[in-house]
């Protein structure tokens, strides 16, 4: 074990099925206690790389591979996994992937229990990774019952009760609220602080550098494009492929010369009518739970383009289910167009209003995407004749023209966002609901994502204004609010603590923490510029104004 | 992730069973009425209130299992219990006896098909009932009632490989977790106006129509398992013999059940095989009853 934990070497690999190489020729070596970040778009080969690292090509992914990854010296293609596993943890991006157990302690206890560990050995294995997590008090919890960040903890200790050497971190803040995501960072710092070797996959720089990293590798098409200290990170590198801080954007952009025009204030908007109302809504699953929604008032009007934050458990989709009559409440009335949902049938509702489920997977079905935008359409029994045209319309609002006889299923992951988007599109409801829809995706992918529904462009509104009388999404990303939202709703204690403008809501940074929310340095630079711009911005319109 | 049944801990004797006690009584239930193949309500009856008797001993709430029993009935009652009242098939030839009497005759509208019912396969339908339900019941009562994280523990101990004891393990955990994913998909797509109880059609029709339901759900399924394989290889899964930390001890009670389990278990098998008792036949009393 005195070698370096890791060493790659010229290391390339070729799946199988594809025609081009997934990583080509990277090479680095790691030591005992550094903490490595490996940013990159989707795409760029991280995932290849960290399943080179795992084990898991060449066992499970089958290619062409070449170069050398060694671990304390021995190949890993000539390792046994058991032997893998013990000197890699893998940590994967959503931590609900990774658990396996239906308890704390079974989980925790699950590798050494696989490497037939005597007891007395295991036990002492679990104590002491509970311990150094300090999530002891969670040892007899079920695991489908623990919050993000705490399911996140477990799997985590999971991994350090086989004792690894190196951790292999993949993506582990996408699942998490803003201030579990930091908790997180500081754990990772304090365990290369001991010794451990971390390497951290993560395409949201800003978030990663409180984690201290040791160094920065980037990576564009399967090469690495940068390796070295974070500081010097080369403008070469795209802001708009890796989220980086605010202040590091403003100074590319500055640099490059490529200086914004200076934003016109948003006009004053006077507030259109309510869509949607509730009224002292109170909601509880029966009599024997706890309230989930308590004493919840809210308007939803006419222009909002609205951003929901707030803790995960906070009562945020359980406020939106109400609103397309999926849940009716204990007491108090949700009210669409003035109609009370009680009266209404989620059928009836769907007309109004189109909800968007966090994953596609859960919506998509249709051999064809046709097919599958038809369906909206259909059950709601709109006039047979226009549906073509509503299906045409959608898809190219979305950029999918082309794409209707493709399976939905088969296309990419931000591909079936926007057929899900499209679907709701064509069910031509006045407003539209988003649970999370950026989850899953990358950077780059997610600012294309909502560019394209949020932004105005050419002279035009938005796609949402343009096609809905108001939108609402649901998010842990603070910088979404900012960027995109005209009004923003903080969640906590069960019912709405904050309602009104950004630049309102999000400036009460002891309110936000109170909730879990974490200031960004994007909220921060546009609080600070916010009596020259009038208005929140993108990192980059800031540039004009720094 | 896979999640798990509503269980919680209950100190009635049924919990206070070893995991393996449970398993292994339901199958002696079990092989006992299918093994010897008994039809005999005299049998029935008795090994009907014996599973009964642990279902109360269990003591869940009925607000808890409701719905399920109310799953449970309609298969019971109307799936099985009918087909065996209509078809007489699914048991014992006897059930088909051409010289039983018949007690309601009728062809089927519109069809060359008729409906006879004797009283044999009207006897046979309450056997099968009966029958299902002395083997459903004590399995109804085990995920309310075992701890989910023995289950691996009470199949390895009781002899199965580490690999098959860590399926039955995630399989009995697979219900649920289906359960929530198609909970989820039912809302996603009644978000979109899709209507269960409003789909037309025929039978086939209707089930083509419920594809915006099981792709999704059959996808998800798909990716949960994928995903756990994954998991398990990371952390060395069938790698090594495993160490099974959680032990388990039988009790003086888990002897008493067990032995009871194997005395009604032989008996069945020595009163069928031996002294050819058991098998299926109409008693007079209730022909008489029908007859009147």
């Amino acid at each position: 074990m005195s070698q370096s934990p890791l060493v790659i070497e010229n290391l390339s690999f070729q799946y199988r099925t594809r025609p081009e190489k997934a990583i080509d020729n990277i090479s680095f070596e790691l030591k005992p206690g550094e903490l490595l970040l490996i940013a990159g778009s989707s795409g760029c080969g991280k995932t290849t790389l960290a399943r080179c690292i795992n084990g898991l090509i060449p066992r499970s992914y089958k290619g062409e591979r070449a170069g050398k990854l060694l671990l304390h010296g021995r190949d890993v293609s000539e390792m046994k996994i058991a032997d893998v596993a013990q000197t890699v943890g893998t940590l994967l991006q959503d931590p609900e992937r990774q658990i396996v157990a239906s308890n704390v302690y079974n989980e925790v206890a699950f590798g050494p229990e696989n490497l037939g560990l005597p007891r007395e050995e295991i036990l002492s294995r679990v104590d002491a990774a509970m311990k150094r997590l300090r999530i002891e008090h969670l040892l007899e919890r079920e695991t489908f019952n623990l919050s993000g960040g705490e399911k996140q903890k477990v799997a985590l200790a999971g991994l350090l009760s086989m004792n690894p050497s190196i951790l292999l971190l993949d993506e582990p803040l996408a699942s998490l609220d803003p201030a579990s995501a930091h908790e997180a960072l500081e754990v990772f710092r304090s365990l290369a602080d001991e010794g451990k070797t971390v390497v951290l996959i993560e395409h949201r720089v800003e978030d990663a550098i409180f984690a201290k990293p040791d160094r920065l590798l980037y990576m564009e098409a399967g090469q690495v494009k940068y390796l070295g200290s974070i500081e010097s990170l080369p403008t070469a590198i795209n802001h708009r492929e890796v989220k980086l801080p605010a202040e590091w954007v403003v100074k590319r952009v500055r640099q490059a010369g490529e200086m914004p025009p200076r934003v016109e204030p948003a006009a004053q908007e006077a507030r259109g009518e309510a869509l949607v109302a509730f009224e002292n809504v109170d909601f509880r699953y029966s009599d024997e739970t706890p309230l989930i929604l308590q004493n919840v008032n809210l308007q939803i009007n006419r222009g909002d383009l609205i951003a929901a934050l707030g803790p995960n458990g906070a009562g945020k989709s359980t406020l939106v289910k109400h609103a397309i009559g999926l849940l009716k409440p204990t007491s108090g009335r949700v009210l669409v167009e003035g109609k009370d949902t009680k009266s209404m049938s989620v059928a009836q509702i769907a007309h109004l209003l189109g909800f968007v489920f966090q994953s596609p997977t859960h919506m998509l079905f249709a051999p064809t995407v046709r097919e599958e935008l038809e369906f909206g359409p259909k059950n709601l029994e709109m006039d047979s004749l226009s549906i073509p045209r509503l299906v045409s319309e959608s898809l190219a609002t979305v950029n999918l023209k082309g794409l209707e006889e493709y399976p939905p299923l088969g296309l990419s992951f931000g591909q079936q966002k926007r057929t899900t988007i499209a679907a709701v599109l064509a069910m031509q409801s006045k407003i539209m609901i988003m649970d999370e829809p950026t989850a899953g995706q990358d950077y780059s992918n997610y600012t294309h994502f909502m560019d394209a529904m949020c932004k105005p462009a050419g002279g035009r509104k938005s796609l949402v204004a343009e096609n809905f009388a108001a939108t609402l999404f649901i998010t842990h990303d603070v910088d979404l609010a900012v960027t995109y939202a005209n009004r923003v709703l903080l969640f906590g204690d069960k019912h709405i603590v904050a309602d009104g403008k950004p630049e309102v809501v999000l400036k009460d940074f002891d309110l936000l923490t109170k909730y879990r929310v974490r200031p960004t340095s994007l909220l921060r630079m546009n609080l600070s510029l916010l009596s020259k711009t009038k208005r929140f911005l993108t990192a980059e319109a800031l540039a004009a104004y720094a | 992730m896979l999640v798990t049944w509503k269980y919680r801990p209950r100190d009635t004797f049924i919990q206070r069973l070893d995991p393996r006690t449970r398993f292994i009584v339901l199958l002696c239930t079990i092989f006992a009425l299918t093994i010897p193949e008994i039809w005999d309500y005299r049998f029935m009856i008795p090994l009907f209130l014996f599973s009964l008797t642990q279902f109360v001993l269990a003591r869940i709430e009925w607000k808890e299992m409701r719905r399920t029993l109310f799953f449970v009935f309609i298969l019971v009652f109307f799936i099985i219990g009918l087909n065996g009242l209509l078809s007489g098939r699914g048991g014992p030839s006897a059930a088909l006896d051409p010289n039983s009497p018949i007690i309601y005759q009728a062809l089927i509208p519109g069809t060359v098909w008729g409906i006879t019912i004797t009283i044999s396969k009207l006897w046979f339908a309450m056997t099968q009932v009966l029958r299902i339900l002395a083997m459903a019941l004590p399995a109804i009562a085990i995920p309310y009632t075992l701890d989910p994280n023995i289950y691996g523990t009470a199949f390895k101990r009781m002899g199965a490989s580490d690999k098959v004891s860590f399926t039955m393990d995630l399989a009995l955990r697979f219900l649920p977790t289906f359960s929530r994913d198609l909970t989820i998909t039912v809302d996603a797509q009644r978000a979109r106006g899709y209507e269960v109880e409003k789909l037309k059609g025929g039978f086939v029709e209707k089930i083509r129509k419920l594809a915006p339901l099981i792709i999704p759900v059959t996808m998800q399924s798909t990716v949960t398992g994928e995903e756990v394989i994954d998991a398990m290889d990371l952390r060395a899964f069938d790698t090594a013999p495993r160490t099974w930390l959680k032990e388990l001890h039988y009790a003086p009670r888990d002897y008493f059940m067990i032995g009871l389990g194997v005395v009604i278990f032989l008996a069945c098998c020595i009163l069928k095989w031996g002294f050819g008792i058991g098998g299926f036949f109409v008693p007079d009393f209730f022909t008489k009853f029908i007859l009147g």
